[in-house]
Protein backbone atom coordinates (compact mmCIF):
# COMPACT_ATOMS: atom_id res chain seq x y z
CA UNK A 1 0.00 0.00 0.00
CA UNK A 2 2.91 2.39 1.43
CA UNK A 3 4.99 1.07 -1.42
CA UNK A 4 2.30 1.85 -4.40
CA UNK A 5 1.91 5.39 -2.87
CA UNK A 6 5.37 6.02 -3.08
CA UNK A 7 5.72 4.46 -6.59
CA UNK A 8 2.73 6.34 -8.02
CA UNK A 9 4.74 10.37 -6.63
CA UNK A 10 7.80 9.16 -8.65
CA UNK A 11 5.30 8.13 -11.85
CA UNK A 12 3.98 11.66 -11.79
CA UNK A 13 7.19 13.01 -10.96
CA UNK A 14 8.63 11.72 -13.63
CA UNK A 15 5.39 12.44 -16.12
CA UNK A 16 6.00 16.05 -15.19
CA UNK A 17 9.54 16.86 -14.89
CA UNK A 18 11.25 18.47 -18.37
CA UNK A 19 14.67 16.22 -16.86
CA UNK A 20 13.43 13.24 -17.10
CA UNK A 21 11.58 14.67 -20.38
CA UNK A 22 15.57 15.38 -21.65
CA UNK A 23 16.95 11.80 -20.74
CA UNK A 24 14.40 10.02 -22.54
CA UNK A 25 15.02 12.21 -25.26
CA UNK A 26 18.79 11.89 -25.15
CA UNK A 27 18.42 7.80 -24.95
CA UNK A 28 16.08 7.84 -28.18
CA UNK A 29 18.09 10.26 -30.38
CA UNK A 30 20.92 7.87 -29.26
CA UNK A 31 19.60 4.87 -30.20
CA UNK A 32 17.65 6.44 -33.58
CA UNK A 33 20.73 7.24 -34.85
CA UNK A 34 22.51 3.63 -34.07
CA UNK A 35 19.18 2.27 -35.34
CA UNK A 36 19.52 4.29 -38.65
CA UNK A 37 23.43 2.79 -39.25
CA UNK A 38 21.75 -0.88 -38.67
CA UNK A 39 18.72 -0.32 -41.39
CA UNK A 40 21.26 0.93 -43.89
CA UNK A 41 23.12 -2.29 -42.92
CA UNK A 42 19.72 -4.55 -43.75
CA UNK A 43 20.63 -3.56 -47.34
CA UNK A 44 24.02 -5.97 -47.33
CA UNK A 45 23.77 -8.06 -44.05
CA UNK A 46 21.65 -9.83 -42.11
CA UNK A 47 20.74 -7.40 -38.91
CA UNK A 48 21.55 -8.28 -35.31
CA UNK A 49 18.11 -7.67 -33.46
CA UNK A 50 20.24 -6.90 -30.27
CA UNK A 51 21.96 -3.69 -31.60
CA UNK A 52 19.65 -1.65 -29.58
CA UNK A 53 20.28 -3.23 -25.79
CA UNK A 54 23.67 -3.62 -26.79
CA UNK A 55 24.19 0.45 -26.75
CA UNK A 56 21.76 0.67 -24.02
CA UNK A 57 23.79 -1.63 -21.82
CA UNK A 58 26.41 1.21 -22.12
CA UNK A 59 23.72 4.20 -21.95
CA UNK A 60 22.75 3.35 -18.77
CA UNK A 61 26.01 4.09 -17.42
CA UNK A 62 25.27 7.43 -17.46
CA UNK A 63 21.84 7.71 -17.59
CA UNK A 64 21.08 5.36 -14.87
CA UNK A 65 22.41 7.58 -12.24
CA UNK A 66 20.96 11.05 -14.06
CA UNK A 67 17.20 9.53 -13.66
CA UNK A 68 18.26 8.16 -9.99
CA UNK A 69 20.42 11.07 -8.32
CA UNK A 70 17.39 12.78 -6.68
CA UNK A 71 15.14 10.08 -5.62
CA UNK A 72 16.74 10.34 -2.05
CA UNK A 73 19.30 12.97 -2.03
CA UNK A 74 16.46 15.38 -2.92
CA UNK A 75 13.95 14.10 -0.26
CA UNK A 76 16.75 14.34 2.43
CA UNK A 77 17.98 18.28 1.23
CA UNK A 78 14.03 19.45 1.48
CA UNK A 79 13.34 17.74 4.39
CA UNK A 80 10.85 15.81 3.04
CA UNK A 81 12.41 12.33 4.33
CA UNK A 82 11.70 13.74 7.83
CA UNK A 83 8.28 13.64 7.26
CA UNK A 84 8.91 10.42 5.02
CA UNK A 85 10.11 8.71 8.04
CA UNK A 86 7.74 9.82 10.24
CA UNK A 87 4.90 8.30 8.07
CA UNK A 88 3.26 5.01 9.63
CA UNK A 89 5.38 3.38 7.33
CA UNK A 90 8.40 0.70 6.46
CA UNK A 91 11.56 2.42 5.48
CA UNK A 92 12.20 -0.15 3.25
CA UNK A 93 8.72 0.38 1.33
CA UNK A 94 9.70 3.93 0.88
CA UNK A 95 12.79 3.20 -1.00
CA UNK A 96 11.09 -0.01 -2.75
CA UNK A 97 8.26 2.39 -4.31
CA UNK A 98 11.00 5.31 -5.58
CA UNK A 99 13.25 2.02 -7.30
CA UNK A 100 9.71 0.88 -8.95
CA UNK A 101 8.95 4.43 -9.73
CA UNK A 102 12.57 4.72 -11.86
CA UNK A 103 12.40 1.37 -13.02
CA UNK A 104 8.87 1.60 -14.63
CA UNK A 105 10.13 5.10 -16.06
CA UNK A 106 13.07 3.07 -17.57
CA UNK A 107 10.13 0.14 -19.07
CA UNK A 108 8.47 2.78 -20.84
CA UNK A 109 11.37 4.15 -22.23
CA UNK A 110 13.01 1.29 -24.04
CA UNK A 111 9.57 0.06 -24.58
CA UNK A 112 9.56 3.22 -26.90
CA UNK A 113 12.89 1.73 -28.77
CA UNK A 114 10.68 -1.37 -29.70
CA UNK A 115 8.80 0.20 -32.46
CA UNK A 116 12.31 0.36 -33.89
CA UNK A 117 11.97 -3.41 -34.07
CA UNK A 118 9.10 -3.40 -35.55
CA UNK A 119 10.12 -0.93 -38.77
CA UNK A 120 13.02 -3.48 -38.53
CA UNK A 121 10.67 -6.60 -39.19
CA UNK A 122 8.96 -4.69 -41.89
CA UNK A 123 12.18 -4.51 -43.75
CA UNK A 124 13.82 -7.55 -42.89
CA UNK A 125 12.74 -10.81 -41.05
CA UNK A 126 14.88 -10.37 -37.71
CA UNK A 127 15.22 -13.33 -35.02
CA UNK A 128 12.37 -12.41 -32.90
CA UNK A 129 13.57 -14.84 -30.40
CA UNK A 130 16.75 -13.23 -30.08
CA UNK A 131 14.90 -9.81 -29.94
CA UNK A 132 12.98 -11.02 -26.84
CA UNK A 133 15.90 -12.61 -24.99
CA UNK A 134 18.46 -9.05 -25.56
CA UNK A 135 15.14 -7.12 -24.29
CA UNK A 136 14.30 -9.27 -21.11
CA UNK A 137 18.15 -8.96 -20.31
CA UNK A 138 18.67 -5.01 -21.50
CA UNK A 139 15.17 -4.85 -18.74
CA UNK A 140 16.96 -6.73 -15.47
CA UNK A 141 20.07 -4.93 -16.67
CA UNK A 142 18.30 -1.43 -16.65
CA UNK A 143 16.61 -2.42 -13.14
CA UNK A 144 20.23 -3.26 -11.63
CA UNK A 145 21.64 0.36 -12.79
CA UNK A 146 18.67 1.87 -11.47
CA UNK A 147 19.67 0.34 -7.67
CA UNK A 148 23.17 1.33 -7.84
CA UNK A 149 21.99 4.62 -8.61
CA UNK A 150 19.56 4.78 -6.05
CA UNK A 151 22.04 3.17 -3.39
CA UNK A 152 24.21 6.58 -3.66
CA UNK A 153 21.37 8.86 -3.83
CA UNK A 154 20.55 7.19 -0.33
CA UNK A 155 23.99 8.13 1.09
CA UNK A 156 24.65 11.79 0.33
CA UNK A 157 22.00 14.77 -0.09
CA UNK A 158 24.05 16.18 -3.18
CA UNK A 159 22.45 15.16 -6.47
CA UNK A 160 25.85 15.66 -8.04
CA UNK A 161 27.64 13.33 -5.77
CA UNK A 162 25.54 11.22 -6.12
CA UNK A 163 25.40 10.94 -9.46
CA UNK A 164 29.04 11.13 -10.09
CA UNK A 165 29.74 7.90 -7.70
CA UNK A 166 27.55 5.91 -9.29
CA UNK A 167 28.77 6.30 -12.38
CA UNK A 168 31.88 5.71 -11.27
CA UNK A 169 30.48 2.83 -9.96
CA UNK A 170 28.26 1.83 -12.88
CA UNK A 171 31.47 2.45 -15.08
CA UNK A 172 33.85 -0.20 -12.84
CA UNK A 173 31.13 -2.44 -13.30
CA UNK A 174 31.02 -2.70 -16.98
CA UNK A 175 34.89 -2.34 -17.25
CA UNK A 176 35.47 -5.25 -15.21
CA UNK A 177 34.24 -7.07 -18.17
CA UNK A 178 36.45 -5.96 -20.14
CA UNK A 179 39.20 -6.39 -17.72
CA UNK A 180 38.42 -10.41 -17.36
CA UNK A 181 39.32 -10.67 -20.58
CA UNK A 182 42.88 -9.49 -20.26
CA UNK A 183 43.52 -10.65 -16.92
CA UNK A 184 45.87 -13.98 -17.96
CA UNK A 185 44.93 -15.71 -15.06
CA UNK A 186 41.55 -17.79 -16.01
CA UNK A 187 40.39 -18.72 -12.54
CA UNK A 188 41.03 -14.86 -11.64
CA UNK A 189 39.27 -13.94 -14.91
CA UNK A 190 36.27 -15.67 -14.24
CA UNK A 191 35.29 -14.08 -10.90
CA UNK A 192 35.91 -10.68 -12.37
CA UNK A 193 33.65 -11.36 -15.45
CA UNK A 194 30.95 -13.24 -12.76
CA UNK A 195 30.98 -10.02 -11.17
CA UNK A 196 30.36 -7.79 -14.03
CA UNK A 197 26.92 -6.63 -15.52
CA UNK A 198 28.27 -6.87 -19.04
CA UNK A 199 29.59 -10.52 -18.35
CA UNK A 200 26.03 -11.70 -17.23
CA UNK A 201 24.53 -9.68 -20.61
CA UNK A 202 27.14 -9.69 -23.48
CA UNK A 203 27.66 -13.80 -23.64
CA UNK A 204 23.89 -14.57 -22.90
CA UNK A 205 21.26 -12.20 -23.24
CA UNK A 206 23.01 -10.60 -26.07
CA UNK A 207 23.01 -13.48 -27.95
CA UNK A 208 19.28 -15.13 -27.23
CA UNK A 209 20.24 -16.57 -24.40
CA UNK A 210 17.83 -16.33 -21.07
CA UNK A 211 19.64 -18.29 -18.91
CA UNK A 212 18.69 -18.53 -14.86
CA UNK A 213 21.83 -17.46 -13.35
CA UNK A 214 22.23 -14.07 -15.17
CA UNK A 215 17.97 -13.23 -14.23
CA UNK A 216 19.22 -14.46 -10.51
CA UNK A 217 22.37 -11.87 -10.93
CA UNK A 218 20.63 -9.12 -11.84
CA UNK A 219 17.55 -9.69 -9.17
CA UNK A 220 20.16 -10.44 -6.46
CA UNK A 221 22.22 -7.07 -7.54
CA UNK A 222 18.40 -5.22 -7.12
CA UNK A 223 17.75 -7.01 -3.73
CA UNK A 224 21.23 -6.23 -2.30
CA UNK A 225 21.29 -2.56 -3.44
CA UNK A 226 17.65 -1.99 -1.78
CA UNK A 227 18.45 -3.58 0.91
CA UNK A 228 21.75 -1.21 1.76
CA UNK A 229 19.84 1.77 0.17
CA UNK A 230 17.01 1.15 3.06
CA UNK A 231 19.47 1.13 5.88
CA UNK A 232 21.39 4.04 4.67
CA UNK A 233 17.76 5.86 4.62
CA UNK A 234 17.50 4.51 8.12
CA UNK A 235 21.08 5.90 8.93
CA UNK A 236 19.13 9.10 9.28
CA UNK A 237 17.48 8.39 12.37
CA UNK A 238 20.85 7.64 13.98
CA UNK A 239 22.04 11.30 13.81
CA UNK B 1 -2.91 12.10 24.11
CA UNK B 2 0.80 12.32 24.87
CA UNK B 3 2.66 10.52 28.12
CA UNK B 4 6.42 11.40 28.64
CA UNK B 5 8.30 9.29 30.88
CA UNK B 6 12.02 9.73 31.38
CA UNK B 7 12.98 10.87 27.67
CA UNK B 8 15.99 11.15 27.58
CA UNK B 9 18.45 11.76 23.53
CA UNK B 10 22.33 11.67 24.16
CA UNK B 11 24.19 12.44 20.90
CA UNK B 12 27.56 11.26 21.92
CA UNK B 13 28.57 13.12 24.82
CA UNK B 14 26.33 16.04 24.35
CA UNK B 15 22.74 15.66 26.08
CA UNK B 16 20.00 17.21 24.11
CA UNK B 17 17.44 15.85 25.99
CA UNK B 18 17.48 14.97 29.45
CA UNK B 19 14.70 12.93 31.73
CA UNK B 20 11.89 15.18 30.44
CA UNK B 21 8.40 13.72 31.95
CA UNK B 22 5.15 15.11 30.92
CA UNK B 23 1.16 14.41 30.29
CA UNK B 24 -1.33 15.84 28.07
CA UNK B 25 -4.71 15.73 28.04
CA UNK B 26 -7.02 15.37 25.23
CA UNK B 27 -8.20 18.93 23.98
CA UNK B 28 -5.23 20.51 25.44
CA UNK B 29 -2.68 22.83 23.37
CA UNK B 30 0.48 22.39 25.73
CA UNK B 31 3.57 24.87 24.49
CA UNK B 32 7.25 23.68 24.51
CA UNK B 33 9.04 27.24 25.50
CA UNK B 34 12.14 27.65 25.39
CA UNK B 35 15.42 29.24 23.99
CA UNK B 36 17.29 27.60 20.84
CA UNK B 37 19.16 24.33 21.09
CA UNK B 38 17.20 23.73 24.61
CA UNK B 39 16.09 20.33 22.77
CA UNK B 40 12.47 21.08 21.87
CA UNK B 41 12.65 19.94 18.28
CA UNK B 42 14.85 16.76 19.52
CA UNK B 43 11.68 16.20 22.04
CA UNK B 44 9.47 16.30 19.48
CA UNK B 45 11.61 14.37 16.91
CA UNK B 46 11.25 11.40 19.46
CA UNK B 47 7.97 12.19 19.80
CA UNK B 48 6.74 11.66 16.45
CA UNK B 49 9.07 8.50 15.55
CA UNK B 50 11.74 10.22 13.43
CA UNK B 51 14.45 9.83 16.21
CA UNK B 52 14.84 6.99 18.74
CA UNK B 53 15.04 7.79 22.81
CA UNK B 54 18.20 7.03 24.20
CA UNK B 55 16.54 6.32 27.77
CA UNK B 56 13.15 6.63 28.81
CA UNK B 57 9.95 5.83 26.84
CA UNK B 58 6.58 7.68 25.43
CA UNK B 59 3.62 6.73 24.67
CA UNK B 60 0.98 8.15 21.95
CA UNK B 61 -2.53 7.72 22.65
CA UNK B 62 -1.46 4.48 24.17
CA UNK B 63 1.03 3.48 21.78
CA UNK B 64 4.80 3.11 22.64
CA UNK B 65 6.88 5.00 20.18
CA UNK B 66 9.41 2.50 20.41
CA UNK B 67 7.86 -1.15 20.90
CA UNK B 68 4.98 0.12 18.89
CA UNK B 69 5.88 2.52 16.45
CA UNK B 70 3.79 2.53 13.53
CA UNK B 71 0.65 2.47 15.09
CA UNK B 72 2.01 5.03 17.35
CA UNK B 73 3.27 7.41 13.59
CA UNK B 74 -0.26 6.98 12.39
CA UNK B 75 -1.71 8.74 15.47
CA UNK B 76 0.53 11.84 14.87
CA UNK B 77 0.61 15.15 12.57
CA UNK B 78 3.29 16.65 12.70
CA UNK B 79 4.57 19.70 11.09
CA UNK B 80 8.32 19.93 11.51
CA UNK B 81 9.89 23.78 11.76
CA UNK B 82 10.94 24.11 7.89
CA UNK B 83 8.20 22.54 5.79
CA UNK B 84 8.94 19.98 4.09
CA UNK B 85 7.27 20.34 0.26
CA UNK B 86 7.74 18.88 -3.47
CA UNK B 87 7.65 22.24 -5.44
CA UNK B 88 6.89 20.32 -8.13
CA UNK B 89 3.09 18.73 -6.67
CA UNK B 90 -0.07 21.35 -6.46
CA UNK B 91 -1.55 21.77 -3.29
CA UNK B 92 -4.43 18.73 -3.41
CA UNK B 93 -1.87 16.35 -5.10
CA UNK B 94 0.37 16.86 -1.90
CA UNK B 95 -1.96 16.72 0.65
CA UNK B 96 -3.22 13.63 -1.16
CA UNK B 97 0.06 12.16 -1.10
CA UNK B 98 0.37 12.82 2.89
CA UNK B 99 -3.08 11.45 3.39
CA UNK B 100 -2.67 8.02 1.23
CA UNK B 101 0.80 7.36 2.99
CA UNK B 102 -0.68 7.49 6.28
CA UNK B 103 -3.27 4.53 5.23
CA UNK B 104 -6.22 7.15 3.87
CA UNK B 105 -7.77 4.76 1.24
CA UNK B 106 -9.88 7.71 -0.33
CA UNK B 107 -8.84 11.07 0.87
CA UNK B 108 -10.45 13.16 -1.84
CA UNK B 109 -13.28 14.83 0.92
CA UNK B 110 -11.04 14.81 4.13
CA UNK B 111 -8.42 16.50 1.78
CA UNK B 112 -10.92 19.38 0.48
CA UNK B 113 -11.98 19.44 3.79
CA UNK B 114 -9.11 20.11 5.14
CA UNK B 115 -7.87 23.04 2.69
CA UNK B 116 -10.39 25.15 3.32
CA UNK B 117 -9.92 24.77 6.91
CA UNK B 118 -6.49 26.63 5.86
CA UNK B 119 -8.04 28.37 3.56
CA UNK B 120 -6.06 26.93 0.34
CA UNK B 121 -9.32 25.39 -1.25
CA UNK B 122 -8.43 28.02 -3.48
CA UNK B 123 -5.21 27.47 -4.15
CA UNK B 124 -5.68 23.57 -4.85
CA UNK B 125 -4.33 23.45 -8.20
CA UNK B 126 -1.28 26.05 -7.80
CA UNK B 127 2.07 24.39 -7.83
CA UNK B 128 3.31 24.24 -4.19
CA UNK B 129 6.38 26.37 -5.89
CA UNK B 130 4.18 29.81 -6.28
CA UNK B 131 3.14 29.78 -2.50
CA UNK B 132 3.91 32.53 -0.23
CA UNK B 133 5.90 31.72 3.31
CA UNK B 134 2.58 32.14 4.90
CA UNK B 135 0.57 29.52 2.43
CA UNK B 136 3.65 26.76 2.91
CA UNK B 137 2.89 27.19 6.61
CA UNK B 138 -0.51 26.59 6.02
CA UNK B 139 -0.13 23.81 3.80
CA UNK B 140 2.39 22.35 6.71
CA UNK B 141 -0.58 22.38 8.92
CA UNK B 142 -2.49 21.17 6.48
CA UNK B 143 -0.65 17.47 5.58
CA UNK B 144 -0.58 17.27 9.59
CA UNK B 145 -4.09 17.15 10.03
CA UNK B 146 -5.24 15.37 6.88
CA UNK B 147 -5.49 12.15 8.63
CA UNK B 148 -7.39 13.55 11.74
CA UNK B 149 -4.66 12.44 14.04
CA UNK B 150 -5.74 13.08 17.73
CA UNK B 151 -2.12 14.19 18.68
CA UNK B 152 -0.66 17.01 16.62
CA UNK B 153 2.57 18.22 16.98
CA UNK B 154 3.80 21.20 15.62
CA UNK B 155 7.20 22.49 15.33
CA UNK B 156 7.29 26.58 15.57
CA UNK B 157 4.50 26.61 13.74
CA UNK B 158 4.54 31.00 13.33
CA UNK B 159 8.49 31.17 12.56
CA UNK B 160 9.16 33.44 9.56
CA UNK B 161 5.91 34.38 8.75
CA UNK B 162 4.24 38.02 8.85
CA UNK B 163 2.15 39.31 11.76
CA UNK B 164 -1.01 39.13 9.62
CA UNK B 165 -0.76 35.50 8.65
CA UNK B 166 0.98 34.32 12.74
CA UNK B 167 -2.25 35.50 14.00
CA UNK B 168 -4.26 33.22 11.08
CA UNK B 169 -2.22 29.81 12.08
CA UNK B 170 -2.60 31.29 15.86
CA UNK B 171 -6.73 30.52 15.34
CA UNK B 172 -6.37 27.70 13.27
CA UNK B 173 -3.84 26.24 16.46
CA UNK B 174 -6.60 27.05 18.67
CA UNK B 175 -9.75 25.73 16.52
CA UNK B 176 -7.92 22.73 16.74
CA UNK B 177 -8.06 21.71 20.32
CA UNK B 178 -11.60 20.71 20.32
CA UNK B 179 -11.11 17.60 18.73
CA UNK B 180 -7.14 17.28 19.24
CA UNK B 181 -3.97 17.25 21.57
CA UNK B 182 -1.44 19.83 20.37
CA UNK B 183 2.25 20.10 21.07
CA UNK B 184 3.55 23.14 20.13
CA UNK B 185 7.04 24.67 20.48
CA UNK B 186 8.23 28.16 20.16
CA UNK B 187 10.68 30.94 21.64
CA UNK B 188 8.23 33.47 21.34
CA UNK B 189 6.96 33.72 24.74
CA UNK B 190 3.63 35.79 24.05
CA UNK B 191 2.84 33.52 21.76
CA UNK B 192 2.90 30.38 24.21
CA UNK B 193 0.76 33.28 26.20
CA UNK B 194 -1.78 33.32 23.70
CA UNK B 195 -2.13 29.81 22.30
CA UNK B 196 -1.11 27.14 25.02
CA UNK B 197 -3.22 26.29 28.32
CA UNK B 198 -0.45 25.02 29.76
CA UNK B 199 3.53 25.47 29.00
CA UNK B 200 6.37 23.72 29.99
CA UNK B 201 9.29 25.89 29.99
CA UNK B 202 12.67 23.64 28.44
CA UNK B 203 16.15 24.82 28.96
CA UNK B 204 19.34 22.49 28.33
CA UNK B 205 17.55 19.69 27.70
CA UNK B 206 15.62 19.87 31.26
CA UNK B 207 11.42 20.98 31.76
CA UNK B 208 12.75 24.52 34.50
CA UNK B 209 8.98 25.03 35.45
CA UNK B 210 5.52 23.98 34.09
CA UNK B 211 2.12 25.24 34.46
CA UNK B 212 -0.99 27.49 32.82
CA UNK B 213 0.62 30.88 31.55
CA UNK B 214 -0.83 32.70 34.30
CA UNK B 215 -0.30 30.70 37.12
CA UNK B 216 3.38 30.48 36.18
CA UNK B 217 3.80 33.92 36.50
CA UNK B 218 2.02 34.39 39.53
CA UNK B 219 4.26 31.34 40.84
CA UNK B 220 7.38 32.99 39.63
CA UNK B 221 6.63 36.96 40.18
CA UNK B 222 5.43 36.06 44.17
CA UNK B 223 2.31 37.84 44.20
CA UNK B 224 0.42 40.56 41.88
CA UNK B 225 1.84 44.08 40.88
CA UNK B 226 -0.61 47.12 41.44
CA UNK B 227 0.63 50.60 40.14
CA UNK B 228 -1.11 52.94 41.76
CA UNK B 229 -0.57 57.04 41.32
CA UNK B 230 -1.93 59.84 44.00
CA UNK B 231 -2.78 63.48 43.86
CA UNK B 232 -2.54 65.84 46.10
CA UNK B 233 0.15 63.83 48.92
CA UNK B 234 3.89 64.21 49.76
CA UNK B 235 5.81 61.25 48.99
CA UNK B 236 6.26 59.84 52.71
CA UNK B 237 2.24 60.22 53.21
CA UNK B 238 1.76 58.42 50.05
CA UNK B 239 3.83 55.54 50.87
CA UNK B 240 2.85 55.50 54.64
CA UNK B 241 -0.74 54.90 53.38
CA UNK B 242 -0.05 52.53 50.83
CA UNK B 243 1.99 50.36 53.06
CA UNK B 244 -0.89 50.30 55.71
CA UNK B 245 -3.44 48.62 53.71
CA UNK B 246 -3.63 44.42 54.20
CA UNK B 247 -2.07 42.35 51.58
CA UNK B 248 0.67 45.32 50.65
CA UNK B 249 3.82 43.50 50.81
CA UNK B 250 5.93 46.57 49.27
CA UNK B 251 5.86 49.40 48.00
CA UNK B 252 8.30 50.78 45.96
CA UNK B 253 8.63 54.62 44.12
CA UNK B 254 8.09 53.56 40.00
CA UNK B 255 7.77 57.23 37.72
CA UNK B 256 5.30 59.29 39.23
CA UNK B 257 3.44 56.93 40.95
CA UNK B 258 4.01 53.62 43.42
CA UNK B 259 4.12 50.14 42.71
CA UNK B 260 2.48 47.81 45.19
CA UNK B 261 3.32 44.25 45.44
CA UNK B 262 0.46 42.54 46.46
CA UNK B 263 1.08 39.07 48.56
CA UNK B 264 -1.85 37.05 47.26
CA UNK B 265 -3.98 36.64 44.66
CA UNK B 266 -6.98 38.93 46.10
CA UNK B 267 -8.08 42.12 44.18
CA UNK B 268 -7.28 44.81 46.59
CA UNK B 269 -8.16 47.81 44.43
CA UNK B 270 -11.49 48.72 46.29
CA UNK B 271 -10.00 48.94 49.47
CA UNK B 272 -6.78 50.84 47.82
CA UNK B 273 -9.24 54.25 46.03
CA UNK B 274 -11.49 53.83 49.52
CA UNK B 275 -8.34 54.66 51.63
CA UNK B 276 -6.87 57.11 49.40
CA UNK B 277 -10.22 58.47 48.76
CA UNK B 278 -11.24 58.75 52.72
CA UNK B 279 -7.30 60.61 52.97
CA UNK B 280 -8.55 63.48 51.15
CA UNK B 281 -6.28 62.67 48.22
CA UNK B 282 -7.30 62.07 44.52
CA UNK B 283 -6.70 58.93 42.81
CA UNK B 284 -4.72 59.89 39.62
CA UNK B 285 -4.33 56.27 38.29
CA UNK B 286 -4.42 52.61 38.93
CA UNK B 287 -3.94 49.46 37.18
CA UNK B 288 -2.77 45.82 37.74
CA UNK B 289 0.71 45.13 36.19
CA UNK B 290 1.99 42.07 34.44
CA UNK B 291 5.63 40.81 34.36
CA UNK B 292 5.31 39.47 30.89
CA UNK B 293 6.54 35.69 30.62
CA UNK B 294 9.07 37.43 29.02
CA UNK B 295 11.04 38.16 32.19
CA UNK B 296 9.86 35.38 33.82
CA UNK B 297 11.96 33.36 30.97
CA UNK B 298 15.07 34.75 31.42
CA UNK B 299 15.48 35.26 35.31
CA UNK B 300 14.77 31.33 35.14
CA UNK B 301 17.38 30.74 32.30
CA UNK B 302 19.56 32.84 33.99
CA UNK B 303 19.14 31.19 37.26
CA UNK B 304 19.88 27.50 35.24
CA UNK B 305 23.42 29.61 33.94
CA UNK B 306 24.24 30.39 37.46
CA UNK B 307 23.91 27.43 38.58
CA UNK B 308 25.91 25.60 36.18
Amino acid sequence: MSTWVVFRREVAHYAGSPFAYLIAFAILVLTGLLFREELVATETTIPNPAVIPNALSFFMVVFAPLLTMRLVAEEKREGTLELLLTAPVPDGSIVIGKFLGAWFYYTIVIGITLLYQIALSSVTAPDLGHTIAAYIGIWLYGGATLSVGILFSALTENQIVAAFLSMVALFLLWLADLAGQVISNIDAARVVRALSLQGHYSTSFAVGLVRMEDMVFFLGIILIMIYLATRAVESNRWR
Amino acid sequence: MIEVENLTKKYGALTAVDRISFKTKPGEIVGLLGPNGAGKTTTMRMLTGFLPPTEGSARISGHDIDTDSIEARRAVGYMPERIPVYPDMTVRAYVTFWARLRGMRRPASQVDKVLKQVQLFDRRDTLIRHLSKGMRQRLGLAQALVHDPPVIILDEPTIGIDPQQVIEVRETVRALRANHTVLLSTHILSEAEHVCDRVLIINKGQIVAQGKPGDLREKLQGGALLYVEIGGATAKDAKALLAGIPNVTSVEKEDKGWRLRISTSVDVRGEVSKRIMSAGYTLLEMRAETTSLEAIFLELISKEGSAT
